[in-house]
């Protein structure tokens, strides 16, 4: 995806310089990625210890950015640095993430249902979204916070593999590595959270509020 | 023939690109016909475009405590 791609565009000649230790650029890439890291890390090891895995991620981070080598995105290396610390948190403290009962859950279906009759055509159809553009969608800060809002809520198992595709992109697989989940888990447990927030943005398009 | 409902719930593959022919091709019979799953598919490419934007850019003062970490581990380590 063109925009996905833009979160971490960065040309050769910048990345080189960034990986020589231009502390300018770390600086930047701090500032692009850090909350986005954070979110990353709230679902796995709660809000009061998330700053403190993506500190320590950033160490290990700024450690290691020589060693680079571009084969992924730079937000996606960074994320996997931040499940890694985050895992490592749990360890220390002597917890670890239940996956067994994150595929159980059942807490929220999926958020678009109501929207078909029983012949499954469209009885309550999109509202038609005055822009439909990533950056207009998000140039408007009354949105950014209802979306905000709406992952605050969101159950943890939804949420984490939101951040980890949607936001850290991650392929399929290393998301089902990464929490030991299979793949048909993994697409109805996203497909869950894309309809979330496409319904809120619906929503929010139809009356103006969250 | 797809329903809406059908549409929906492999909007995401499409956008990923990871239907069959088959499927792909049963989808755009589908998007042909039907405008309110027309609209679904724009609008919700469009939304999966602009979630890695969703969170905004850490302020001087989060930046400045990431940079003093670094800086101040490197110089413990030294």
């Amino acid at each position: 995806m063109e925009v996905r791609e833009k979160t971490n565009f960065m040309d050769n000649a910048t990345l080189h310089r960034l990986k020589a230790g231009d502390q300018s650029l770390f600086a930047e890439l701090v500032r692009d990625n850090h909350r986005a890291l954070i979110a990353l890390a709230v679902p796995i090891v709660g809000q009061s210890e998330a700053e403190e895995v993506v500190q320590n991620a950033w160490l290990k981070a700024h450690q290691a950015i020589a060693t680079f080598e571009g084969r992924a995105q730079l937000r996606t290396w960074l994320g996997r640095i931040v499940i890694n610390e985050a895992k490592m948190q749990l360890r220390k403290r002597g917890r670890e993430l239940l996956f067994s009962d994150w595929q159980s859950d059942e807490q929220s279906g999926d958020a678009l249902a109501d929207r078909f009759n029983r012949s499954g055509r469209w009885q309550s159809p999109p509202a038609d979204w005055e822009t439909d553009t990533p950056e207009d969608l998000l140039m408007r800060e009354d949105l950014a916070s209802c979306l905000e809002e709406l992952l605050d809520a969101m159950p943890v198992n939804q949420r984490t593999v939101l951040e980890l595709r949607d936001t850290t992109g991650f392929s399929f697989e290393d998301i089902c590595n990464e929490l030991s989940l299979s793949a048909s888990n993994v697409r109805v447990i996203l497909h869950r959270a894309r309809s979330q927030l496409y319904k809120l943005v619906d929503h929010y398009e139809e009356t103006g509020e969250c | 023939m797809l329903t809406c409902r059908e549409v929906v719930n492999s909007a995401d593959h499409l956008i990923e690109r990871e239907l069959s022919r088959r499927q792909q091709l049963a989808m755009k019979v589908h998007l042909l016909m039907c405008r309110h799953c027309r609209r679904y598919v724009r609008q919700l490419r469009a939304l999966l475009q602009a979630i890695p934007f969703m969170h905004s850019k850490a302020s001087d003062s989060e930046v400045r405590d990431v940079m003093e970490h670094i800086q101040s581990h490197q110089s413990e380590s030294r």
